[in-house]
């Protein structure tokens, strides 16, 4: 027969194509998105975010791997998404984290919320903001310090109370942008919403440089990394629902961590819908709790919970499937036999 | 002209400049004997023929009265040999009748039959005895696509050429060198299905072949033909896969949707490949049944990609290396095109009626890699060009919900691949569609036998 006999064929199932694009490469681009917002954070807030961002993602890194190895499973670590997950949870604490605790959830993220779900792809919440909310529920205090960044107003002492507290209507009192500008000292709207938007504020590591995550969707989008549809739900309904309640929608955008949780963390592939539809109303709940734990929940911020919840309805979300191609409607019978 | 197209859908490179331009060859197996498959496309055939008859090239070998079925025809003169099984594309041992060449060159085709003239009854009759099947791949019996169930209407004939699969270039050599066989081809199944409009589709990387299609037209125009058989265009779509689906293309030519579970003649289409459709020509005009079939080989690990034509039978490895040489490293041998062809163990397997083409692919052209866990990235959603939700169905199958899978589509998929080609962790998914539907139609067979079992009693 022929020459080619005298080869290794392989014998595999159509198609025999395929992308370049494998799950490795994908959570690469994302560590690529995330790096420069990484790196602005370590510019903004000095050494110890540094030693937050190596600490959670060795953590994540080490503890998956460890937990599959000790259940006798394939070690994952090449696929990079732990690393994804470690640099996520940097993203969202405090630059001022113990490294303690930045391990300590790092062990939550990847062993109870991954793994105990059953790995890449078959978690229910988001292991950083899982992460994240472990930390938070259980060391309020540090969770909570933020340190002023070196950009701007280093006088200013946004050292304990986040801009956030501002913001929200306190005791029915509602301030307007130029009010907040002034007791944040800054001499007008104008130079707040730039101040914000380049990062010049008190906050976690990656939440802060608006622009730097601006630059990563548009990013992510163009290469079809992450789909538009949840992030701009997310946005649009948090800030449309803080405007109505009285709340500057500009602000509502560049303050605390929303920008950041829409682009990152509402378009986490296992957590999230995977159909058009319910990527969108994914997105609007997420806005929608946000605005209302901004507005009227205990806690300032209500990203991470928002996300966290709206996880929880994936399931359901994923069953609003598109209009197939030649649907018809079923028959009457159909519908009486269920 | 306007480019028509659908939703969805990926751009697999084309790799189609190794053949495009080299005329279609006649090639003979170098052992002069062909193993031809005794089914090729619907119901299981019998042989009708003996081991140590003689056969004439055209003569009838094995045929079955199914009406879904098509007969099978000796591709060359000479003895038969034997009859036993052997390797068949899709990896099975299937039964084939072997037949040693004697270089007489005897035929023994059908009378030449006016398709016009005749009656559409005999027009079908003469498909059928042709032994003609889809070309494109599927091998579906061609007088069954051509006789639609009575009440429904054909109004759309289109000849499909808009060859999306990457690599292969055998339509688009057939249209340059053969356009006026298939234009006639077209205007006889206009006339057979009552279609009053005949189109010619083509992707836009073809868009050169326009004229030469506009040209054969307008050489239809001058023979008398059926009623309506004039009517034939061209329409260019976007180069895109799998715009050659049958089911894209009628959604892309004229805005219509299959309905779910049903064939295209119930939204009024009848879909036919261009080499069906020339083959339907020369089934009347010579009276030859379908005994040849050209097919381009191809792939990275081919030195010598070509298009050739060869009798039905033929083994791909007794033309290596006269007609085909191959460079070291074959990875895959393919049987078809590479999003949807069938990798073969050996290339010792024989062209079929519906074998378009044979690729020898290296590693680094072809994908390799081990399937890994679903991300959910949803990805296979944004490329379905059925709008299904092929990770929901896959996940509905691997927790043995087969009413949830085919609620999101599983019963809809036409297994092109595309989402399986995006996937970042290679899941098969076609794979998992193909279990699916087998576990589907286990289920079905299972409810109609205790149906039976009910009413018995």
């Amino acid at each position: 027969m022929g020459e080619s006999d005298k080869n290794e064929i392989y014998i595999s199932p159509a198609p025999h194509f395929a992308v370049p694009m494998t799950t490795r490469q994908t959570m690469f681009v994302v560590i690529a998105a995330l790096l420069p917002i990484a790196a602005y954070g370590v510019w903004l807030f000095g050494f110890p975010a540094l030693v937050t961002i190596v600490a959670a993602v060795a953590s994540t890194v080490v503890f998956e791997s460890l937990f599959r190895l000790v259940t006798r499973q394939d070690v994952r670590a090449g696929d990079l998404s732990a690393a994804v997950s470690g640099l996520l949870l940097a993203m969202v604490l405090p630059p001022t984290t113990p490294v303690w605790m930045t391990i300590l959830g790092g062990l939550f993220a990847m062993v109870v919320a991954k793994e105990f779900f059953g790995g890449l792809g078959a978690n229910v919440f988001n292991p950083a903001l899982s992460g994240r909310a472990f930390l938070l529920v259980s060391f309020a205090t540090p969770m909570t310090t933020w340190i002023a960044p070196s950009l701007g107003k280093a006088a200013d002492a946004v050292t304990s109370a986040t801009p956030l507290a501002y913001i929200k209507p306190a005791e029915g009192a509602i301030s307007t942008a130029a009010q907040i500008a002034e007791k944040l000292g800054y001499s007008s709207a104008g130079d707040l919403y730039l101040s914000y938007f380049m990062g010049a504020r008190g906050g976690c590591i990656g939440e802060s440089a608006i622009f730097l995550i601006a630059f990563a969707f548009v990013a992510l989008v163009a290469t079809r990394i992450i789909d538009w549809r949840a992030p701009v739900a997310m946005i649009v309904t948090a800030c449309a629902v803080t405007w109505i309640a009285g709340i500057n929608p500009l602000l509502t955008l560049l303050s605390g961590g929303l920008a950041f949780g829409a682009v990152f963390m509402a378009t986490d592939y296992a957590t999230s819908p995977v159909t058009p539809i319910g990527r969108l109303i994914f997105g609007a709940g997420c806005g929608l709790i946000t605005a209302l734990v901004r507005v009227f929940g205990g806690y300032p911020e209500g990203v991470m919970f928002s996300i966290l919840i709206m996880n929880s309805l994936v399931p359901f979300l994923n069953k609003i499937i598109p209009r197939k191609y030649g649907w018809v409607r079923p028959a009457k019978k159909e519908g009486v036999a269920k | 002209m306007k480019i028509r197209t659908f939703k969805g859908g990926v751009h697999p490179p084309e790799r189609k400049e190794g053949s495009r331009a080299l005329p279609i060859e006649s090639a003979f197996p170098s052992t002069k004997t062909v193993w031809i498959p005794i089914t090729q496309g619907g119901a299981p055939n019998k042989p009708i023929v003996q081991v140590g008859d003689s056969v004439a090239r055209g003569q009838k070998i094995a045929e079955t009265d199914a009406f879904m079925s098509a007969p099978v025809h000796a591709s060359i003169a000479g003895t038969v040999k034997k009859i036993e099984t052997h390797l068949v594309v899709g990896n099975v041992d299937a039964p084939c009748i072997v037949i040693e060449g004697d270089d007489s060159g005897r035929t023994d085709f059908m009378p030449v039959l006016d398709p016009f003239t005749c009656t559409r009854e005999a027009a079908l009759a003469r498909v059928r005895t042709a032994g003609i099947v889809g070309m494109g791949g599927a091998s579906f019996p061609a007088h069954v696509k051509l006789s639609p169930p009575k009440g429904t209407k054909i109004d759309y004939l289109i000849a499909n050429g808009a060859e999306c699969e990457p690599y292969l270039t055998i339509d688009a050599r057939t249209i340059e060198e053969h356009a006026a066989s298939i234009v006639d081809g077209i205007a006889i199944a206009m006339y057979i299905t009552g279609a009053a409009e005949g189109i010619i589709a083509l992707e836009d990387n073809k868009a050169n072949l326009v004229p030469v299609l506009e040209k054969a037209i307008s050489g239809q125009k001058c023979v008398p033909v059926g009623p309506g058989a004039c009517n034939i265009s061209v329409s260019v779509c976007k180069t895109k896969y799998p715009q050659g689906g049958e089911k894209m293309l009628i959604k892309a030519l004229v805005g219509r949707e299959v309905p779910s579970g049903g064939l295209p003649a119930a939204c009024g289409c009848v879909v036919q490949n261009v080499g069906t459709l020339k083959a339907i020509s020369e089934a009347f005009r010579q009276g030859k049944p379908l005994i040849d079939r050209a097919l381009t080989v191809s792939g990275g690990a081919c030195k010598t990609p070509k298009n050739i034509e060869v009798p039905v039978g033929t083994l791909v490895g007794d033309l290596i290396p006269q007609t085909v040489e191959l460079n070291p490293g074959v990875a895959k041998i393919v049987s078809g095109g590479p999003m949807m062809g069938l990798a073969m163990k050996s290339a010792s397997f024989p062209v079929q009626k519906n074998t378009s083409g044979v690729l020898f692919l290296t590693a680094g052209e072809t994908c390799t890699d081990e399937e890994s866990p679903c991300i959910g990235c949803g990805r296979c959603i944004t490329v379905c060009s059925c709008r299904l939700a092929p990770v929901l169905v896959v996940r509905a199958l691997k927790g043995d919900d087969l009413e949830e899978a085919k609620r999101c589509g599983l019963m809809d998929c036409v297994e092109c691949g595309t989402c399986a080609y995006v996937c970042p962790a290679r899941v098969k998914l076609v794979q998992h569609f193909k279990i699916g539907k087998q576990l589907v139609r286990a289920e079905m067979a299972k409810a109609a036998a205790r149906a039976a079992a009910k009413g018995a009693k």
